[in-house]
């Protein structure tokens, strides 16, 4: 029994299991909103980018912290204003400008001459080398998430399910995005050395994807999707302590399971009758028919 | 003997010509991004008014009803709105076309209604008591009570339109704008929804909505708007505007407007109703309207 409770005898790892739980829960939640607005792909294209401001950032001598949040702010502002032209669209939008920021980190790197451990642990992340230091700004981030989403959760609700609509009944649709995407950025800011930019993607996209599955109530949706978050955060970063696998990775993959557990799962109640879903099926047939 | 349809001109609601304006295009030119749709419309809607808007598709009827929600980019012109006495701004309901939703959103019926009263909820992310019985009151009034917590994609064509005309009226509007409100849905759904609106128009909702179902909407409304080609063609009741020299000039084809009594009937398909057995139906000529019975 002394093996199991192992892990908890050493300060970083209690540390790095406390932050791999709260990004859990963080990129969850913000990753709900992210989904819903088919935009998994710009989750995957900020990370990649703040890599290149955490390059950017350390060659220049001033504190990631600050150098990727002008990157990230201005990357997202750049972004919304390219994706508002229709030639372009949102993904094309994403993928030039994140990929340049990124290449401009690779550039940059090469330059400098030296692959740094910081550079490792911001593209892979790195849980067990968290400071609290790090540990303030997680939690920090995810207050601030959590303000933003409570006061603000009717209109981003209303903006994410039909934002032209929302601004006929008056919600501020363009403040609205502007606060999104910035809690966006420093979620991916915040997540980086945790989980580092090549995996973000997946802790903003499987829980919410798996919670979807799950239920067709977005109360319960965002919930459901937090919860899978942070479990998968802590048991994840736990379980990768015995198989001796990278933490990040072993939170993805954990992750990635119960996905497919969900969609075993929805799938064989679609096809048993009498069951949830299939009744929710019969319903949507019933209604086409009627 | 081509069948009128079921005209009801008693079943018109009567136009509110003398009505204060509610809302005023002047001069508008209005499209999106660098294209503009519509040019130079001046359109003035009174309260209490019901008016639909014909034309062709890309004509810029849809253009027309999104400029007034606010979702379009103006180029030239003013829309001026008229709000109630005390209130800063006019109180808009708008139901989309069902194409433009997205019904796989994890949204219940209660849940997409009582966003069209987002601002009334205050700053609680949960409804308050007054809310959820006010949604209540909205829905059975609409005939879904018993739907609150169905999630959206479950319903009937019928059922989702009721859902987003109750979100509309949640929120205790001025002026209702619909786009394509009976678009997919079956004859007596239809009925329905047409109904409902007469009543909730007898009882001062102003409305204003697109439909593209000339005999069974159109001919019975009060006021129709063609448009065609970015411009409004015609503006008056059915009886002056549907005739075949409008018809021709906005959907840009020859049709034959059969009259009988206060109802009419347009034949959108002149071929296939001059080549019947009957040949032309009395009294009827291509490019004519046919003189009522």
């Amino acid at each position: 029994m002394g093996g199991l409770a192992e892990p908890f005898e050493f300060e970083f790892f209690v540390r790095g299991m406390v932050a791999a739980t709260l990004v859990g829960v963080l990129c969850a939640a913000v990753g709900v909103y992210v989904v819903l607005r088919t935009l998994a792909y710009i989750g995957h294209g900020l990370a990649h980018s703040i890599f290149g401001g955490a390059v950017v950032s350390f060659v220049s001598g001033i504190s990631f912290y600050i150098g990727a949040t002008i990157w990230g702010v201005f990357t997202v502002l750049l972004i919304n204003a390219a994706a508002r032209r229709r030639q372009i669209g949102g993904d094309a939008a994403v993928g030039i400008i994140t990929t340049c920021a990124f290449a401009l980190g690779v550039a940059l790197i090469s330059r400098h001459g030296k692959f740094t451990r910081d550079f490792d642990a911001a593209l892979f992340g790195e849980i067990l080398g968290i400071t609290s230091g790090d540990l303030y700004v997680i939690a920090g981030v995810l207050v601030l998430a959590a303000a933003v989403i409570f006061a603000w959760w009717k209109q981003l609700l209303f903006t994410t399910f039909d934002s032209d609509v929302a601004s006929t009944y008056g919600v501020p649709v363009p403040w609205v995005e502007a606060l999104f995407s910035l809690v966006l950025a420093a979620t991916v800011i915040a997540s980086l050395q945790v989980l580092g930019a090549t995996l973000i993607a997946a802790a903003l996209v499987i829980p919410p994807v798996t919670a979807r599955l799950l239920t067709d109530s977005f109360t319960r949706m965002f919930a459901l999707a937090a919860a899978l978050g942070g479990a998968s955060g802590l048991v994840g970063v736990y379980i990768s302590w015995f198989v001796n696998v990278s933490s990040g990775a072993t939170v993805v993959l954990l992750q990635g399971a119960l996905f497919v557990m969900a969609l075993g799962w929805a799938v064989a109640r679609s096809r048993w009758p009498g069951t949830g879903s299939g009744e929710r099926l019969a319903a949507i047939e019933g209604a086409q028919l009627d | 003997m081509v069948e009128l349809a079921p005209g009801a001109p008693g079943h018109r609601p009567p136009p509110h010509p003398e009505g204060e304006p509610l809302v005023e295009l002047q001069s508008l030119t209005t499209g999106y991004e660098r294209t503009p749709v519509l040019r130079g419309v001046d359109f003035t809607l009174r309260r209490g008014e019901f008016a639909g808007i014909v034309g062709p598709s890309g004509s810029g009827k849809t253009t027309l009803l999104r400029s007034i929600a606010g979702q379009t980019r103006r180029f030239e012109g003013a829309v001026e709105m008229h709000p109630r006495q005390g209130e800063r701004e006019l109180r808009l309901g708008y139901v989309p076309q069902v194409e433009a939703i997205n019904w796989n959103f994890p949204l219940t019926v209660g849940q997409a209604v009582l966003l069209g009263r987002w601002r009334e909820m205050g700053w609680r992310p949960w409804p308050r008591r007054r809310d959820q019985e006010l949604l209540m009151h909205i829905l059975e009034r609409l005939g879904i009570g018993h739907l609150a917590n169905r999630q959206i994609r479950a319903l009937s064509g019928g059922q989702q339109q009721r859902t987003f005309l109750a979100r509309a009226l949640i929120g205790d509007p001025d002026l209702l704008l619909l786009d394509e409100p009976t678009s997919g849905v079956d004859i007596k759904t239809r009925h329905e929804i047409m109904h409902l609106l007469g009543e909730l128009n007898r009882g001062g909702t102003s409305i204003l909505m697109t439909t593209h179902d000339l005999n069974a909407v159109a001919t019975h409304l009060p006021r129709l708007v063609c448009v065609g080609e970015g411009a409004i063609v015609a503006d008056g009741a059915p009886e002056d505007v549907l005739t075949p020299e409008v018809l021709r000039r906005t959907y840009g084809a020859d049709m034959l407007v059969l009259r009988r009594g206060d109802a009419i009937y347009v034949v959108e398909h002149l071929d296939e109703a001059m080549t019947g057995p009957e040949g032309a139906p009395e009294g009827a000529t291509p490019g004519t309207s046919a003189p009522g019975g």
